[in-house]
């Protein structure tokens, strides 16, 4: 469909991420057949399609969760599973429908996460993460106290205070009211501009894929039908927009399914 | 193996089980029930001191491999209850280092369960914690080692059945306890059972217990088939957690506890 993005890379070793000939198939379904993904540093990646297209099973097999039946993962540099360790050292990772850990606070999960991922100076991470996200006022209160748009914040903070090199995101504004929602795209744009951070996400909202990916890895049961400019991919498949063009493809899902 | 990591699993296990009132139970209220409970018994139909220096010392017994049982699967639950489990495989923990903080809660639950069955029965009862002599040091270890088979076996379920595997974490040992000769020997059993509590290495254990309060003797016979069949139990107990590990990659059961 649409031209691949040219690369902002020299050359494999230079890839946060590479993904290759990726295979998963639960029982009788193909979940994730045959996907290749390649990120370099600093790229903003924006893996959709409709539920059941594939993308939570492939950024499971990124993060080590789940095993591919075929093809290989390196992250980081780091093949998987067995540098999965090594490699989660410079990968955040964060969900919007994932809660954060009961029992502690805001302040004891960012410095339990830290511990996990080895910051040295845990304390000044964590305050600074804090002040970042404008979350400091949260500090003393229990994750399970918090409104979803915190919680989510939180997740952010945990994701990013060891700075890593890749921000691995599923639905990361899912559920957030709209100010929420452009708050945290505005700390993810803050992050990849200012920090050097790689992001990858999912997302089923087409107009926050638009703003903040300059490339879109489009999927359609288990397969990449598209990865280009966002802009690109829109004209390559004859639509107006990337809604347009996601709510034909989910139209297309209904039908086979029915 | 990070220490690091290993200590801050540690914190959060521990602030995990101290903030739920129901750890509280388990570690300091029923204990106390069960040591007045046989401790009383004992006073009751013993005759002379024998039987409840013998109800204590099992007591203790009982309660010390229960606590490093309930850490480890309890502690699991936890994780699985929170939905924090992705939230953890996304970080550089390996499974080892979260094992390794399991054990060390678990020792410290010990620690606590068993100063309190021993100044309960010291207190109420004038029954030393030490009546059984040397024997309980080989003893306590041989129940230690088995309680961690029990654990690994009982985090393998909840890898796959999830919280439904609850009543394994408790419960196993509930039912081990009439069966392995805690308090009677297993001659006392009805003889359909004796079969069954031959094959448990606990009951190798306590009948070591046993002789070491009667005649203060080291059933060094006894001891070794114990240590032996709790050596057995751990091995399997391994095998069926990392078969488990591999199944819950392979099979995408991450997927159950987002």
């Amino acid at each position: 469909m649409a031209s691949r993005r040219p690369p902002k890379f020299d050359g494999p070793m230079d890839l946060v991420l590479r993904a290759d000939d990726l295979h998963k198939r639960f029982g009788d379904v193909a979940a994730v057949n045959g996907v290749t993904l390649h990120v370099a540093p600093g790229e903003r990646v924006g893996i959709v399609g409709p539920n059941g297209a594939g993308k939570t099973t492939t950024l499971l097999m990124l993060l080590g969760a789940v095993e591919p039946d075929r093809g290989t993962v390196d992250l980081v540099g780091q093949r998987l599973p067995q540098g999965r360790s090594a490699a989660m050292e410079r990968v955040g990772f964060a969900a919007g429908y994932l809660p954060l850990p009961d029992r502690l606070t805001v302040l004891e999960t960012l410095r339990f996460f830290a511990d996990l991922h080895g910051v040295e100076d845990r304390d000044e991470a964590v305050e600074s993460v804090m002040d970042e996200l404008s979350i400091r006022r949260l500090s003393g209160q229990v994750c399970e106290s918090l409104s979803s748009g915190q919680g989510t914040l939180v997740g952010i903070a945990k994701a990013v205070l060891h700075r890593p090199r890749l921000l691995i995101l599923d639905e990361p504004t899912a559920s957030l009211d709209p100010d929420v929602a452009m708050r945290v795209r505005d700390r993810l744009e803050q992050l990849n501009a200012e920090h050097d951070v790689t992001l990858l996400l999912t997302s089923h909202d087409m107009r926050e894929v638009e703003r903040l990916t300059d490339r879109v890895v489009f999927l359609r049961d288990g397969q990449v039908i598209a990865d280009g400019k966002p802009a690109d991919v829109v004209a390559a498949s004859g639509h107006v927009d990337l809604e347009a063009m996601f709510l034909a493809e989910a139209a297309r899902r209904r039908e086979e399914e029915v | 193996m990070n220490g690091r990591r290993v200590g801050a699993m540690v914190r959060r296990n521990a602030l995990a089980q101290v903030r739920n009132p129901g750890h509280w139970f388990l570690l300091l209220v029923l204990p106390v029930v069960d040591a007045l409970l046989f401790g009383s018994i004992g006073v009751a139909y013993g005759d002379g001191d024998g039987p409840v220096r013998l109800l204590i010392t099992a007591t203790l017994l009982f309660h010390l491999i229960w606590q490093v049982t309930l850490a480890g699967s309890l502690g699991f639950l936890e994780e699985v209850w929170s939905r924090n489990v992705l939230n953890l495989v996304a970080t550089p923990l390996t499974e080892r280092e979260y094992l390794a903080s399991l054990g060390i809660v678990g020792l410290l639950r010990t620690l606590v369960t068993v100063v309190l069955i021993a100044t309960v029965g010291l207190g109420f009862y004038s029954v030393s914690p030490d009546s059984a002599g040397w024997v309980l040091v080989p003893s306590v270890v041989v129940l230690l080692i088995f309680g961690w088979a029990v654990t690994l076996m009982v985090v393998g379920l909840t890898l796959q059945y999830g919280d439904s595997a609850e009543v394994f974490s408790w419960g196993t040992l509930v039912l081990l306890m009439p069966l392995s000769g805690m308090f009677y020997p297993v001659e006392s059993l009805p003889s359909l059972l004796r079969p069954i509590a031959e094959v448990i290495p606990l009951t190798s254990v306590f009948a070591a217990t046993r002789e070491g309060l009667e005649t203060g003797s080291i059933a060094w016979g006894e001891l070794a088939v114990g240590a032996l069949g709790s050596l057995v139990a751990l091995a399997l107990a391994a095998w069926f957690l990392d078969r488990q590990l591999r199944r819950f990659r392979s099979l995408g059961w991450i997927s159950r506890f987002t």
